[in-house]
């Protein structure tokens, strides 16, 4: 007798939720300074004096209400990466990022927090290091839309030779 | 360990449309900043314990909580979500502190309606397998719960249109309901049809919006307040997730949920003790199937009760003098606004809104889910 191989039931389903979330007081006024004036800001806590990044209404904390804002260097140090070989999606496109691609995090001069994008740079171990001195790129003026994607990514700055 | 817990501070958003003007962090801030400073009270000194509520998908978050822990005081300490509606953090609010754990809790419920779509968002809650590819929402599991309702007790459309000729009157006292206005029961029976019987102003809006409340141990509240509202009773129960296990003309979590919380405060008689009701209004024959569930009156016989004016606002027993929910408050918080709605009232302090009569106990609903699925209810007293 043929045995009948046991069938199982699944249903494909894209769950498929619009958003538009607002960016508030905060970081509205952060994407506009990028945008318009190529700045980036943040804001400093009254109390501990923590630069922080992304601008937010309340020092974590303290919890007191941050009001003053700073304007940062655009070099800074990365002070971790990966290299990733996943293709991740950007969601605001739907499209992926063609691996291999490096994420890294810089603390521009002068913030507390790190920033994370996109590092500009051969996706090899020998060129990318912990404590690499990196520098901001924006897309140009005319072409920025007031998102995070106005930053193009990180750029190591000339002349940096790997410490031993 | 805590013998009473009592509401000791409240604060509300204006419930608007649209903020396209705040993060959602930052709505929730409003609150919290307004609740502190009303009553004195230090993030790092005084509050011990935070419970946010929010849903991960009308947030675009998971774990939605995660991203405010720095407006509610979770930064380092505890903060927990409640992911039902803001009614059930009073619930869990009150058991921490009468654990003895916790002092004084911060309860905040947060939700932008505007930055989604609620029938995508709604079509989530239900079943992949079985009736989501319906395109099942809340409103029309709501207009077959309506139609049941009214098949089964013989309500009229004209008894269902009369609360929400009621609830937008009251609303034009409340300042921060989104929406109200003076419409006949024609007005409404001629608004349009979304899902039969159920009509565009039968229907609470999309809107945003948060609330933020203080809960303190006895000790506590004498320090902070002169005018504590205690959590007299508390209850809560689920029904059957699938409509089809339930008789939804019914009301059986809400029975349960009103008799534990009754039990809890002492009241043998509902319609002769308690003042005034701020209950779920999602959709508007709603307001009257809790009222029966609350014992406000038989089964039934909501309808009648509605058309002969004793829940009005100067009426025997007023329902929704806020303007309850078809006044405009965001999903997830609806119930702790029907809590904040129905403390005020027993403070003395709803303003335009306060009830005629002397409130000594308040009773307010929440609900989550398709139909009423989740229910709870808190009972409200002066001393
Ligand atoms: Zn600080």
């Amino acid at each position: 007798m043929v045995q009948k191989e046991q069938e199982w039931i699944s249903i494909p389903m894209t769950v498929d939720v619009p958003y538009r979330f607002a960016a508030g007081q905060y970081l509205t006024k952060y994407l506009v300074e990028m945008r318009d004036n190529g700045k980036i800001f943040a804001v400093k806590c009254p109390r501990c004096k923590r630069v922080q990044l992304p601008p937010r209404i309340v020092c974590a904390e303290c919890h007191v209400k941050n009001e003053e804002w700073v304007e940062l260097a655009q070099e800074g140090t990365l002070v971790a990466f990966t290299i990733m070989y996943l293709p991740l999606t950007d969601p605001t496109t739907g499209k992926p990022h063609e691996p291999p691609f490096v994420y890294g995090s810089v603390r521009l001069d002068g913030a507390t927090s790190v920033l994370d994008h996109f590092v500009n740079v051969e996706p090899d171990m020998e060129k990318v290091w912990v404590g690499m001195r990196m520098r901001l790129v924006l897309r140009p003026k005319e072409q920025r839309t007031g998102d995070l994607s106005d930053i193009l990514y990180y750029e190591p700055l000339p002349g940096q030779v790997r410490p031993k | 360990m805590a013998d009473r817990v009592a509401i000791v501070g409240i604060a509300q958003t204006k419930f608007a449309p649209k903020r396209a003007d705040v993060s959602y962090g930052e709505m929730a801030y409003e609150v919290i900043e307004a609740v502190l400073r009303q009553t004195g009270l230090k993030m790092d000194e005084d509050i011990d314990n935070s419970i946010s509520c929010s849903h991960d998908i009308w947030d675009g978050q998971t774990i939605s909580d995660i991203g405010i822990t720095d407006v509610i005081g979770g930064h380092l300490r505890n903060e927990e979500k409640m992911a039902l509606d803001g009614s059930t953090a009073v619930h869990y609010g009150t058991i921490g502190i009468l654990s003895g754990e916790f002092e004084c809790t911060l309860l905040m419920a947060h939700t932008k309606m505007s930055q989604t779509n609620r029938n995508i968002v709604n079509n989530d809650a239900f079943e992949p397998i079985y009736t989501r590819l319906l395109g099942f929402d809340y409103t029309s599991a709501a207009a077959l719960q309506a139609r049941r309702y009214m098949y089964k007790y013989g309500v009229t459309p004209e008894q269902i249109a009369r609360v929400v000729v009621k609830n937008l009157a009251n609303a034009k006292k409340n300042p921060v309901a989104h929406q109200s206005g003076d419409f006949t029961v024609a007005d409404v029976l001629s608004s349009p049809l979304v899902a039969s019987p159920i009509r565009k102003l039968d229907i609470a809006p999309d809107t945003d919006g948060a609330v933020a409340m203080i809960l303190a141990s006895e000790k506590r509240a004498r320090q902070i307040t002169k005018t504590p509202v205690w959590i007299k009773g508390i209850g809560t129960c689920y029904d059957a997730y699938y409509l089809g296990d339930r008789d939804l003309a019914g009301v059986f979590a809400l029975e349960k949920a009103a008799a534990q919380a009754y039990r809890m405060a002492g009241i043998k008689n509902p319609r002769r003790q308690i003042d005034v009701a701020e209950v779920g209004d999602d959709f508007s024959y709603q307001e009257l199937l809790w009222m029966e569930g609350l014992g406000l009156c038989d089964r039934g016989a909501a309808g009648r009760m509605v058309e002969s004016g004793a829940t009005e606002i100067k009426g025997k027993l007023p329902v929704n003098p806020s303007g309850g929910l078809l006044g405009g408050v965001p999903i997830n918080v609806y119930g702790l606004n029907r809590v904040a709605e129905a403390a005020l009232q027993v403070m003395g302090q709803a303003g335009d809104h306060q009830v005629s009569k002397d409130v000594k106990v308040a009773v307010a609903q929440g609900h989550s889910g398709f139909c009423g699925q989740h229910q709870c209810v808190v009972v409200l007293g002066k001393e």
